[in-house]
């Protein structure tokens, strides 16, 4: 399942910033992407879409590499499991 | 003052070059709507951008940002500017006034289908910064580096000329030497469409302005944006000028809400006039608001002749609309552009789909074929629903 995530997360990275998939890995700083917070919560409205989740706001707070993000959306699908 | 930069995309092309070509040959841009399937729509024609695919212009990644009518007017004004060759500190300092009557209602429209139509309960975090009237403004500020006052101006088929008249006033005010100006509207939405339909005031198959059979007008999208410039401005960068923006005049009728008065157009023809203090005898060509509808071209016929006179007998009148079609918000900068252009190269372009004129329209509106004469002075007029009023006058540049 965290594949499946870690996967979906470096899509949308890759989409939202148009930057290729293959160089974006669990421990790339999001600031070295130039994710900025609007890239942010584009990028989540696609997992949301994904997983069929709500991300809370304060999921978007102190998140600072992809495995930041991979790590409190497994928290967050596990417990809707 | 100055216009030394122009920039169009409509029905008629992508670049003011294309725009021109087909106006001084009559060529209208009328065709089956493709932007929105058509089958539920008692009217499925309009002015609509030909082969037009927004990848060709804008970044995957800029898109999810610009709707349709940001787009356009990115485009026109990418062109006024490149037109102009203002340099990147005089862009830097200017200012930017972007007329729509419709705003984002493609975003609008896409949102609330996704949220009532097939019961989504998120829509795209961009959907403010996209979808919010002055998101086109916002954009020619974002990617043309404009950092000075920057903002809409929304009056409906006149929000084009109250932004240039708007522009006029700021460079006289001494606020800024340039203003990047004009209008977009992008108004072929399934919804928007309906609510035209239930006017009655769309044709179903052409437009023919101040003629006997006129049927109504045209829907158009697109934008026209021009660059302006106070005349020190641009003679001290050695700037090549277009024409002279002499004048503008602005009012409202406080009348009705739909129904035009001539008493408040021809205030605003003569408000222009007295503005760039012109006699009406001086005026060789005046391009109308000319929509097509029944109620307009009477209209606008009895208030020319109001302010003109015996004159308005040797006044070359055509309503360009008969080819760009009604781009509502963008159609008074399209129609300066025309009016520009027309006095530049010495042609003025028609009135298109002309047949016989009209009860109440007795002038000389260039039926079908452009003239080509000598032209110094021209003024092109919106009279916007809702009674407001916007006219502009233009001088041809000898310098």
């Amino acid at each position: 399942m965290n594949q499946d995530i870690e996967n979906a997360v470096i899509m949308a990275i890759s989409k939202q910033k148009g930057l290729d998939p293959s160089g974006i890995g669990p421990g790339s700083a999001l600031s070295e992407l130039g994710v900025n917070s609007l890239d942010a919560i584009s990028i989540m409205y696609d997992i949301e879409d994904r997983f069929d989740i709500e991300v809370p706001n304060e999921m978007l707070a102190d998140l600072e590499s992809v495995r930041d993000i991979v790590d409190k959306l497994s928290t967050l699908i596990a417990a809707r499991a | 003052m100055v216009i030394t930069g122009l920039g169009a995309i409509s029905a008629l092309g992508h670049t003011t070059g294309q725009f021109w070509y087909a106006l001084s040959q009559g060529h209208t841009g009328f065709r089956t709507l493709s932007c929105l399937p058509t089958d539920r729509l008692r009217v499925a024609i309009g002015a609509e951008v030909p082969d037009y695919r927004p990848e060709d212009f804008f970044t995957p990644q800029d898109l999810p940002l610009l709707d349709r009518f940001s787009q356009f007017a990115l485009i026109a004004a990418r062109e006024a500017v490149r037109d102009s060759g203002l340099d990147d500190a005089a862009i830097h300092a200017a200012a930017a006034v972007v007329g729509t009557g419709c705003g984002a209602k493609g975003t609008d429209e896409e949102t609330y289908q996704q949220l009532y139509q097939q019961g989504k309960v998120r829509v795209h975090p961009l959907t403010i910064p996209k979808g919010m009237p002055s998101a086109a403004a916002s954009q020619l500020s974002l990617q043309l580096g404009i950092t000075g006052p920057v903002f809409s101006v929304a009056s409906a088929c006149a929000s084009a000329a109250h932004a240039i008249s708007m522009a006029m006033t700021m460079i006289r005010s001494g606020m800024v030497s340039v203003v990047i100006t004009g209008g977009t509207d992008a108004p072929f939405t399934y919804g928007l469409m309906k609510s035209w339909e239930a006017l009655r005031v769309l044709s179903t198959d052409t437009c023919r302005p101040f003629s006997v059979d006129r049927s109504g007008l045209v829907l158009g999208e697109g934008a026209g944006i021009v660059v302006l410039e106070s005349l020190d401005h641009a003679q001290r960068r050695g700037a090549s000028i277009h024409a002279e923006l002499a004048g503008c005049g602005m009012s409202a009728d406080a009348g009705h809400i739909t129904n035009p008065s001539s008493d408040g157009a021809s205030r605003t023809m003569l408000s222009a006039l007295e503005d760039a203090a012109l006699s009406p005898s001086e005026v060789d060509y005046v391009n109308a608001h000319g929509t097509g509808t029944l109620a307009n071209d009477v209209m606008e016929t009895r208030a020319l002749r109001a302010v003109f006179k015996e004159h308005a007998d040797r006044l070359l009148v055509s309503a360009t609309k008969s080819m760009h079609g009604h781009s509502l918000g963008a159609a008074g900068a399209h129609e300066l552009i025309a009016t520009v252009l027309a006095l530049k190269n010495g042609i003025v372009p028609p009135t298109a789909n002309f047949t016989a004129a009209g009860e109440g329209c007795d002038l000389d509106y260039v039926p079908n074929q452009s003239r080509k004469t000598s032209l110094h002075v021209a003024l092109s007029s919106s009279f916007a629903f809702g009674g407001l009023n916007a006219v502009l006058a233009v001088r041809s540049w000898r310098g």
